[in-house]
């Protein structure tokens, strides 16, 4: 799941990178408002976490800007303000969820997760196809009761194939969805993690439509 | 405020003790002169009394005196009005000292021979003080003599003053209850506005009414004049509370995620990356702590305690080394330009400790903002203390802002509380100082310490 951070202090906004990033997110970091606005619409996040104390750019105006153009990507808003109408005031303007600093990495993390779910219909925090199950918190799945081995791209594709069923992803959104800016990717990499599901759990499991790209095939 | 002396009171006091004083003194000054417009009134009758009576040639009466009765008897029945025939006499003696004529009590009065004009007398019973006239004929024949008790003339005068006393003591108790009762009505708005004063809640910056008498309107608006102050400087301190209480947050929440990181962290050059931020946001909580404590403690003071004269040498130089690892580790080259004797840069009475501080906050300003290989100088004039660099300088826009509490100019890498140079501006104020900031034209920053003009 690909995250968007903006966040201005450098000491926060690297934890949150290096945090999430071990938690199983893909993560974006923009230090500066307008960066952090313009880059929502430059790729496929999934949730936004965003500081309301910006430099240049007011995190407010920023999340009132996105709405305005009719973004709905979830947004959890970080405020060292606590007083409830600034809370408000962030609701208001179109937050999904807000935390009060100091916060905890893993209730970011499960926030993100609520909100992706919560947007995705899901009531179940389980992810399953068939006797495929992925846990998005535990960062396991299991084929039956036997829990798979898969790296971390590799379970992040499952997660990604499995949280967009009846829907064929083209390569590019996966390739975005898996990598964040800057991260090395090899032109053949979708194809080798794909290639590696198929080994573990059939070749059925996942379809491929030509020239478009991957879609949950057979259950397993 | 029992024991205080009220206003009711002293006027009470001034009122019963003055007013009884004054009227002491105005009934001796009446006594005085009705006596004197008395003496005048019955004198002046009595000496036309004895002329008349020389005029009337009565003969050579001797033994034969006509003797009249009581007035009582003569007008019988008449209104004898407030006549009392005893309270006055006339004698008329020829030059023998024979009595030719008396009546009243004049028979009683003595013949002297060389009595002229106006004696008083006690009467033989010793009781009476009478008034007596005595004037002779020109030819020496006869001397009359005219006479009045004095009792007579001292009841007028007692009836002339009892009839100003009277009213004047009995409006007394009328009078001090009218002006109690002026004086309780003038004082109620006073009252009011204490009573107001004491219900209000301690937050309650409204200002009071100001329709009050004119003598309680200079205090109910320097009332309200504190009060805007005082409300004023409670938004100062709330809002300086939710700022610090925001700059705290920021690095406790940085030091909470980083070190969730480190556990988080599956490989040892992660967790070595997150222990230095985590160091990182320690330093920082840690600066900020500091800053805020400084700014806490500069806060409150009036003036400095005890002001000595300031060595700049000793000031420049403690400032300084505490920099200078820092400069050191981005090759920033510090300097130090004299521009006259040691003794004569910008002299001053001050604190030593808090110019220390300064100067350092200053300092570690251009060697935090200034990109690494720069070049920090500070300039000790006479009449100037300078610190300038060769860095980016600050945008002109955020230039009269950074002196603003938290406030730092967006897009900063390095982390700053924020405080920096409002402790430099206090501790520049409270010598009297003025701190002007200005980008060089060579590119750079130069903040300057003067004489505040």
């Amino acid at each position: 799941m690909r995250i968007l951070v903006v966040e201005d202090d450098p000491l926060i906004g690297d934890g949150l990178k290096m945090g999430l990033s071990q938690l199983g997110f893909v993560v974006d970091w923009f230090r500066q408002g307008r960066e952090g606005l313009a880059a929502l619409t430059a790729a496929p996040f999934d949730a936004v976490v965003l500081d309301l104390g910006l430099p240049g750019m007011d995190g407010m105006d920023i999340l009132t800007a996105w709405r305005k153009a009719g973004q709905d990507v979830p947004v959890l808003v970080l405020t060292a303000r606590d007083a409830l109408d600034d809370r408000l005031k962030g609701l208001d303007a179109g937050a999904d969820d807000y935390l009060v600093k100091p916060f905890a990495l893993s209730e970011v993390a499960a926030r993100l997760r609520a909100l992706i779910r919560r947007r995705h219909g899901q009531t179940s925090n389980r992810l399953s196809h068939g006797r495929v199950s992925l846990d998005p918190v535990a960062r396991t799945a299991w084929l039956g009761e036997v829990p798979l081995e898969l790296t971390a791209r590799e379970l992040a594709l499952l997660e990604l194939l499995l949280s967009s069923k009846d829907r064929v992803l083209p390569r590019e959104l996966i390739e975005e969805k898996l990598y964040g800016w800057g991260q090395e990717l090899e032109s053949n990499a979708v194809e080798v993690y794909v290639h590696h599901l198929r080994k573990k759990l059939g070749a059925a499991f996942i379809r491929t439509q030509r020239g478009v790209g991957y879609a949950l095939g057979e259950p397993a | 405020m029992m024991h205080q002396p009220t206003l009711q009171r002293r006027l009470a006091i001034l009122l019963l003790v003055s007013v009884p004083l004054i009227w002491l003194v105005s009934t001796g000054v009446a006594a005085y002169v009705a006596h004197h417009e008395v003496d005048e009134l019955y004198d002046t009758q009595l000496t036309l009394f004895a002329r008349q009576l020389l005029i009337v040639n009565m003969g050579e009466h001797g033994d034969d005196l006509p003797l009249l009765p009581k007035t009582k008897k003569l007008i019988r029945g008449g209104d004898r009005g407030e006549a009392e025939d005893d309270d006055i006499g006339l004698a008329v003696w020829n030059a023998d000292g024979n009595l030719l004529l008396s009546d009243g009590k004049g028979r009683r009065f003595t013949f002297d021979a060389s009595r002229r004009g106006f004696y008083s007398v006690r009467a033989d019973d010793g009781k009476d003080e009478w008034r007596l006239f005595y004037l002779p004929a020109p030819d020496g024949t006869r001397l009359v003599a005219v006479g009045q008790r004095q009792k007579l003339r001292h009841e007028v005068v007692v009836k002339v003053i009892e009839g100003q006393l009277l009213p004047w003591l009995l409006g007394l108790p009328v009078l001090l209850l009218l002006i109690l009762w002026a004086v309780r009505k003038g004082l109620r708005p006073l009252q009011q506005v204490a009573g107001e004063l004491g219900q209000r809640s301690v937050l309650d910056s409204t200002p009071l009414s100001e329709n009050v008498p004119g003598e309680v309107l200079p205090m109910v608006q320097a009332l309200n004049a504190l009060f805007a102050r005082i409300a004023e400087a409670m938004e100062h301190e709330r809002r300086f509370t939710a700022d610090a209480a925001h700059e705290l947050r920021t690095p406790l929440a940085a030091l909470q995620v980083q070190a969730e990181v480190m556990a988080l962290m599956p490989d040892e050059a992660g967790r070595q990356h997150a222990l230095q931020q985590l160091q990182l946001g320690i330093q920082r909580a840690t600066r900020l702590l500091a800053q805020l404590l400084a700014l806490s403690r500069l806060d409150p003071l009036q003036g400095l305690l005890s002001p000595q004269p300031v060595d700049w040498q000793q000031i420049s130089r403690d400032a300084l080394s505490d920099v200078t690892t820092a400069a050191a580790a981005k090759d920033t080259v510090l300097e130090t330009h004299w521009q006259t004797s040691t003794k004569a840069v910008l002299p001053l009475n001050g604190d030593a400790t808090l110019l220390t501080l300064l100067l350092r906050n200053l300092l570690d300003n251009a060697v935090r903002y200034c990109p690494a290989g720069s070049r920090i100088e500070l300039l000790l004039l006479a009449d100037e203390v300078v610190v300038q660099d060769n860095g980016p300088g600050i945008e002109a826009q955020w230039l009269s802002r950074v002196q603003e509490r938290f406030f730092r100019p967006p897009g900063q890498e390095m982390p700053g509380s924020g405080l920096g140079l409002s402790i430099v501006e206090r501790i520049a104020s409270l010598h009297g100082l003025q701190m002007q900031l200005s980008n060089r034209d060579e590119g750079g920053l130069r903040v300057s310490l003067q004489r505040a003009a």
